[in-house]
């Protein structure tokens, strides 16, 4: 696979605190890859860098194709209608617009309203279909979901997937663990202004996750257990309530949520 | 070209349906217009003769001053320049659009103060109308950079709303369209001459169209667009 994003020895200070502290990571063309940290640990900033909408003092970035971005916080003047600020943005851009994605976004459906009228979910929408107009190759979601009922994150998420299957690439920048661990094909950990883990979901279980959890619900009630060694534990469980004729209504066994392990690769990188 | 043209045209379109600015450059300083009119030339008939550049002073200032800044804080103090920034748009899209169409807003008003000025007031027109439209447009334009300086250079709109009356307010009573500026002590007629309200006044007078009334208003100007290009500079880079 080619690189559709690398990044190499990228620092960034504002006045003498170091926000970026040699960051390298790659991303490939085609892939879904998070970017994720705790608050300040320099993601938007090294998002910010690698869109081109930061100065960065020092080390190399290398963008292949043509990038949409959409920002956490964005606006656009309060009485402007959607489609005018479509409009507005491909011509700028000199690119036709879209019917089609127009439709997926279902901008015409509130082509009519102005942008102080629209909801939450439409202003992402309006402000996703901005990033697309110019049909990049490479997509920066900041925050996408934030603040999105149900029906619309997984509207979003299902976009998501039918651009990568489209062949782009897109940078998600998430707070929401269960949106990463869903569409991500890899993640990245930013701490202190490092990298501190960049791979898989699995791959970062492998590393932080050597615990299982047991969950167990029976008659008596729920509990969850931890241990290093399933096999033994759930021998030894299942026979001890056989013993005590205690009947188990349901058992699964995982090795913690996505959000567990990044907090504790943070936890671990921080001492 | 298109996307430029079709940023003037939206531009225009947005400030119909803001009712801020329909207020100060139309309603507003026709109200004045209508009241003031009545009352300076029963008062002193004789400003039947300038009765027209005294208004539109009015009307222009107030457009340029306490019109325009607002509309340039909701895009360069916001989040909007960013996604402009984002999106491939440059930053002084917004505000040469915002120039162009409220230069367009209040010749539009100008034009109508001119048409009922003789009308109502039996004042007396331009003796020249194209050095007097010339005159108009020059300080409308003037005027409208120095709203850019205030609109790029404050942050929020509770400042600006103080920051605009010190601009607004000296080129309403020093400009010499209350009273004539020779009654004014020296000080204040010297503090007058900073605004360019008073050169506009007297470059949209008869005879007017000077350079000796021009040359301050090509410097404010000329002082303009590098102070508003360092602004957008800033703007930029933050």
């Amino acid at each position: 696979m080619s690189a559709a994003i690398q990044v190499r020895k990228l620092t960034k200070s504002y006045g003498g605190h170091t926000v970026l502290n040699g960051l390298d990571f790659r991303i490939e063309s085609g892939e879904i890859f998070a970017l994720l940290g705790v608050n300040g640990a320099g993601k938007t900033t090294a998002l910010e860098c690698i869109e081109g909408l930061r100065k960065y003092d020092g080390g190399e970035i290398c963008v292949n194709g043509k990038t949409g971005i959409q920002l956490q916080s964005s606006s656009l003047p309060a009485h402007i209608k959607p489609i005018e600020a479509v409009k507005l943005f491909a011509k700028w851009n000199k690119v036709q617009i879209n019917s089609s994605m127009l439709d997926a976004l279902g901008i015409n459906e509130i082509e009519k309203k102005q942008y102080i009228q629209l909801s939450t979910g439409q202003k992402r929408r309006l402000h996703l279909a901005l990033a697309l107009i110019g049909d990049p190759d490479i997509i920066f979601l900041d925050e996408l979901t934030a603040g999105l009922d149900v029906e619309g994150r997984l509207a979003l998420h299902e976009l998501i997937r039918r651009l990568k299957s489209q062949g782009k690439t897109i940078v998600l920048a998430s707070h929401d663990m269960s949106e990463v661990e869903t569409l991500c094909d890899r993640i990245a950990i930013l701490n202190g202004g490092k990298i501190v883990f960049c791979g898989t979901a699995s791959e970062l279980t492998d590393k932080v996750g050597k615990k299982y959890f047991i969950h167990i619900k029976t008659q008596n009630g729920d509990s969850t257990l931890e241990t290093d060694n399933i096999e033994d534990t759930l021998l030894s469980i299942l026979g001890e309530l056989k013993r005590e004729n205690i009947h188990v209504l349901d058992i699964k066994v995982d090795r913690g949520t996505l959000e567990q392990h990044f907090i504790e690769m943070a936890r671990r990188t921080e001492k | 070209m298109s996307g430029f043209l079709y940023g003037v045209a939206l531009q225009w379109k947005l400030d119909m349906r803001s009712r801020s600015l329909l207020v100060t450059c139309y309603i507003v300083p026709l109200i004045f217009f209508l009241l003031m009119g009545g009352i300076f030339t029963s008062v002193m008939p004789e400003m039947k003769s300038t009765l027209i550049q005294s208004m539109i002073v009015m009307s222009v200032s107030m457009g340029a001053f306490i019109g325009l800044p607002p509309s340039l804080i909701e895009t360069y103090g916001s989040d909007i320049k960013k996604v402009y920034a984002a999106n491939g748009v440059p930053l002084y899209l917004g505000l040469v659009t915002m120039f162009i169409s409220t230069f367009v807003h209040l010749m539009i008003a100008c034009f109508i103060i001119v048409l009922l000025s003789p009308v109502l007031f039996d004042a007396f027109l331009p003796v020249n109308f194209t050095r007097f439209f010339c005159a108009l447009a020059v300080y409308i334009i003037v005027s409208l950079s120095v709203g850019c300086i205030l609109g790029l250079s404050v942050k929020n709109q509770a400042k600006l709303t103080m920051i605009a009356q010190l601009v607004f307010l000296p080129s309403i009573m020093l400009s010499g369209i209350m009273f004539p500026i020779g009654l004014l002590p020296d000080f204040l007629e010297s503090i007058g001459r900073i605004f360019p309200a008073f050169w506009g006044y007297r470059l949209m007078l008869d005879n007017g169209f000077t350079l000796e009334n021009l040359w301050y208003l090509a410097l404010v100007f000329c002082a303009a667009v590098i102070v508003c290009g360092i602004l957008l500079k800033k703007q930029g880079s933050q």
